[in-house]
């Protein structure tokens, strides 16, 4: 048995070359920017933090690069426990993509995720075509969180990362006390119903 | 979503993402090829798709719609790019492989509708709902036993974020829907009405194709040995149950079922234990069924003086043969059942939770893992075929840009008819039935169930039936969902219809007050019901096509309950590409990859031992288990009560434990 007290499943979406991968990266190595061959053969990463005297393991996943022709497999967002929603503040058409997103996360996640809207490339503030506050207000409108981050600088990453693991944290302790019985165990997804008995095969 | 070219050179371009050509483009990808994978469609899987309710809707409507539009080859602005040395051979560019499509509503559109037009966060449910209206008034003009249209089948019509949000905070603040976690249901047992199967249309996931996997059948082993299988997740079939002397009684297949059975006398139980345990090994036993291996099974089991009980069990339920089968397959098909028993709980099978079109999806992740390239809605116009060696070169898609492969490997339905040399085929009847209550009624709300229904008639074919709870995470609670599939004879509706009947009560028209939820009526009511024909290829060999050499086509999924065929396939298929390179091997697990951090290139992966602990959600998900007092952990075969874990001892022991021991 692992040392850890929860385990996550976040998974990152948004328009290809809005710098997914290099969150990820900068995140779990704490490179920028990543090789490009690396990620051949690489499903997800896998960092575990503490967080006061938590021990959360998060299984980080990316798109495979099937968001580059809008082809993103419904079993992609399954059981994931939160979502990473990225899109790039230089580039306008990364932003208006958001609302077929959100209609994919509609559709295919649980509706318990916990979904972060990240506006990535803060670094290239020259270049900025979508204002922050008009971010912030399309996320308020569709209960997200929202930050802004640069993965080639490192701004925001870790806090991106750890306030994740926060809410997620919170809302499995709040499922257990909500409802003792049938509390999710840590890492369980806890939209599946209790009981479930599912099996993963090996 | 940016618009993006494709590149113009692959190894091997695939078209179709049903379960056959989703594998293959794994294991092509898996070694090193590049892959582009295509589908016209806007959902992966082909005929193997799964969709929520509104989904399905909206599949309805384009088959609908196809139906009545003809297609029309259109070949402009590509032509300069065909050499002289070239030809080109068209692909069909509509998919006939569906027929006979007819949908039944039953589900009442009257309750609720102030509540759920009150309701605060459902957004446009009221235009849902009207057109449901229209919908149910033409069905009533055109009588009952026609199609009717429903709703709006766009699944964006419903912008309802959190609309079944148990236990999200919106919805505790707001707390005025119907909420309807599972334990709840149970309790409340409420009508189901037409807008609620709309409104919770995403809880759904409605297979085309409804297959289960023999936990040792070959796909489960695919999914293992290349660690696919870290896609999903699987539940049990808890019970088999067979339409039997006009009542549905289940299936006595483990230890503990035979003897606990109250329907076998203790003869039979004697019997049937011992019969089973014969099967387990028959090759041993020569002297038993020599005589009999072409005669059909069911004189074989006759001979060994079972009763006409256990010959129903064995013959229908547990080998699945036709009366007519030869001994030698039933007593084949009897021992995998057997031996497929307790390898993850009492029952032979697995169902994929999110329907059986995960499957195809996952090896599809695979290949975009190992850098194949996905692209939904695009197609194929043309292939283009060098004339002197006859082989295909390069295809036309359907933006007219030109890419060169050196292997072409396509659906069946891709293919146009004046390509076929052999033009007559099967076809598979199904049915979707959506019901408000088990059909085992002492049941737990929480089970999958498989249904044999030997032929009603002499005449009529032998259908099977899967029975699926909301627990598999195809269905919204308070409902189930019931595919029905067998080998056509006719029309889905002509061999499915009276089955549906006998076994589930079916409103006599869409205005009948339904009286779902009233206890007098012990049958499952049925709300909501579709039929449908799909081709079934199988059989076809590339010797049928009239293609270049290169060309592979794959057939879509086949009538028999498991995928055994369509993984053949694939794993032959690959072969004609790659003869010497392996099919499908083990993916590193993302625990055990280091990165040469300076480098920032060049993941090292540790060996290529594959640890034991390959499982990363099994780990706590089996604590979980233990903890909610569930029959499975991530420990297979630990159901000492079962048959196949005593009988089969000996058979884990020559076997390889599971998938990835080197």
């Amino acid at each position: 048995m692992e040392d850890y007290d929860y385990l996550f499943k976040i998974v990152l979406i948004g328009n290809a070359g809005v710098g997914k991968t290099c969150l990820v990266r900068r995140f779990t190595q704490g490179l920028f920017p990543p090789g490009q061959g690396a990620t051949i053969g690489v499903d997800f990463m896998i960092k575990t933090v503490e967080i006061k005297g938590v021990k959360v393991k998060l299984q980080i996943w990316d798109t495979a690069g099937q968001e580059r022709f809008r082809s993103i497999t419904q079993s992609y967002y399954r059981s994931a426990n939160a979502l990473i929603l990225t899109y790039d503040i230089t580039c306008e058409d990364s932003f208006r993509c958001l609302p077929e997103w959100l209609r994919e996360i509609e559709q295919y996640a649980n509706n318990q995720v916990v979904t972060i809207l990240v506006g990535n490339k803060i670094d290239l503030a020259e270049k900025r075509e979508v204002h922050r506050q008009r971010a912030e207000e399309f996320a308020e409108a569709q209960s997200m969180l929202y930050l802004e981050t640069s993965a080639k600088e490192s701004d925001n990453v870790e806090k991106l990362f750890l306030d994740l693991a926060c809410v997620l944290i919170r809302e499995a302790k709040q499922n257990t006390l909500d409802n003792n019985e049938s509390a999710p165990m840590p890492g369980e997804d806890p939209s599946l119903p209790p009981l479930l008995g599912s099996w993963m095969l090996s | 979503m940016a618009a993006d070219n494709l590149p113009s050179e692959f190894d091997v371009i695939i078209l179709g993402t049903g379960l056959t050509e989703s594998v293959i483009a794994a294991a092509c990808s898996r070694v090193g090829l590049r892959v582009l994978h295509l589908d016209r469609r806007n959902y992966y899987a082909g005929n193997w798709a799964s969709f929520t309710f509104n989904g399905l809707l909206s599949w309805i409507e384009e088959y609908k719609a196809q139906q009545q539009t003809p297609s029309t080859t259109s070949e402009q602005g590509w032509n300069d790019q065909i050499e002289d040395e070239e030809e080109v051979v068209f692909l069909s560019s509509v998919d006939s492989s569906i027929s006979n499509l007819e949908v039944f509503s039953y589900a009442s559109d009257k309750s609720e509708d102030d509540e759920l037009l009150n309701s605060p966060v459902v957004g446009s449910l009221p235009k849902a709902a009207e057109e449901m209206n229209g919908c149910h008034k033409e069905a009533q003009d055109l009588g009952s036993s026609s199609a009717c249209t429903q709703g709006d089948g766009d699944p964006h019509n419903l912008e309802v974020k959190n609309q079944d949000s148990c236990l999200s905070e919106e919805s505790k603040k707001t707390d005025q829907q119907p909420i309807r976690s599972p334990e709840q249901a149970v309790e409340v047992k409420k009508k189901i009405t037409y807008a609620m199967l709309l409104k919770e249309g995403r809880r759904f996931n409605i297979d085309l194709m409804s297959k289960l996997l023999y936990s040792r059948g070959l796909l489960v082993d695919l999914l293992i040995k290349s660690n696919v299988s870290r896609y999903a997740e699987f539940k049990n079939i808890s019970c088999i149950l067979t339409c039997h002397n006009g009542k549905v009684e289940q299936v006595p297949c483990s230890r503990a079922d035979v003897f606990g059975s109250k329907q076998l006398t203790v003869v039979e139980k004697r019997m049937l234990m011992k019969f089973l345990t014969f099967c387990l090994d028959f090759e041993q036993h020569q002297e038993e069924f020599k005589d009999f291996t072409e005669i059909p099974f069911l004189e074989f089991l006759k001979c060994k003086n079972l009763t006409e009980n256990l010959q129903h069990f064995i013959l229908h339920s547990i080998a699945m043969v036709s009366q007519d089968s030869p001994t030698i397959n039933g007593l084949k098909a009897t021992q995998h059942f057997l031996r497929c028993l307790g390898r993850y709980g009492n029952t032979p099978f697995l169902f994929p939770l999110y329907g059986l079109g995960e499957i195809p999806q996952c090896f599809c992740r695979m290949c975009a893992v190992f850098g194949g390239i996905y692209c939904l809605r695009h197609s194929v116009q043309c292939l283009v075929v060098d004339k002197e060696s006859g082989k295909c070169k390069a295809v036309i898609d359907t933006h007219g840009q030109r890419i060169s492969c050196s292997h072409f490997v396509v659906e069946d339905s891709y293919i146009r008819d004046d390509q076929r040399m052999q033009t007559t085929y099967k076809k598979i009847s199904r049915a979707v039935v959506i019901t408000d209550r088990s059909i085992l009624p002492s049941q737990s709300d929480h089970q999958i169930s498989l249904v044999t229904v030997p032929p009603l008639e002499p005449s009529s074919p032998a259908v099977r039936m899967v029975e699926l709870s909301s627990f598999s995470m195809t269905c919204m609670p308070g409902t189930y969902l019931v595919h029905l599939t067998c080998s056509s004879s006719g029309s889905a509706h002509e061999d499915l219809a009276p089955v549906v009947s006998r076994l589930f009560h079916v409103p006599s028209s869409c205005t009948e007050e339904s009286i779902q939820g009233s206890e007098e009526n012990e049958k499952p009511v049925v709300l909501w019901a579709m039929y449908f024909n799909m081709r079934d290829t199988s059989g076809f060999e590339n010797s049928s096509y009239n293609l270049p050499s290169n060309v592979h086509v794959c057939t879509g999924p086949d009538d028999s309950l498991g995928s055994d065929y369509s993984i053949n396939l694939a794993e032959l298929v690959f072969h004609q590409l790659l003869p010497d390179e392996e099919f499908c091997p083990p993916a590193p697990n993302p625990e055990d990859i280091i990165y040469d951090g300076d480098q920032g290139e060049g993941a090292i992966f540790e060996g290529d031992s594959q640890k034991e602990e390959a499982v990363i959600e099994g780990e706590d998900g089996s604590q979980a288990h233990k903890q909610h007092g569930a029959t499975c952990s991530s420990e297979p075969a630990e159901s000492t009560d079962s048959i196949g874990h005593e009988i089969l001892t000996e058979y884990d022991i020559q076997s390889p434990p599971l998938g990835n021991s080197p």
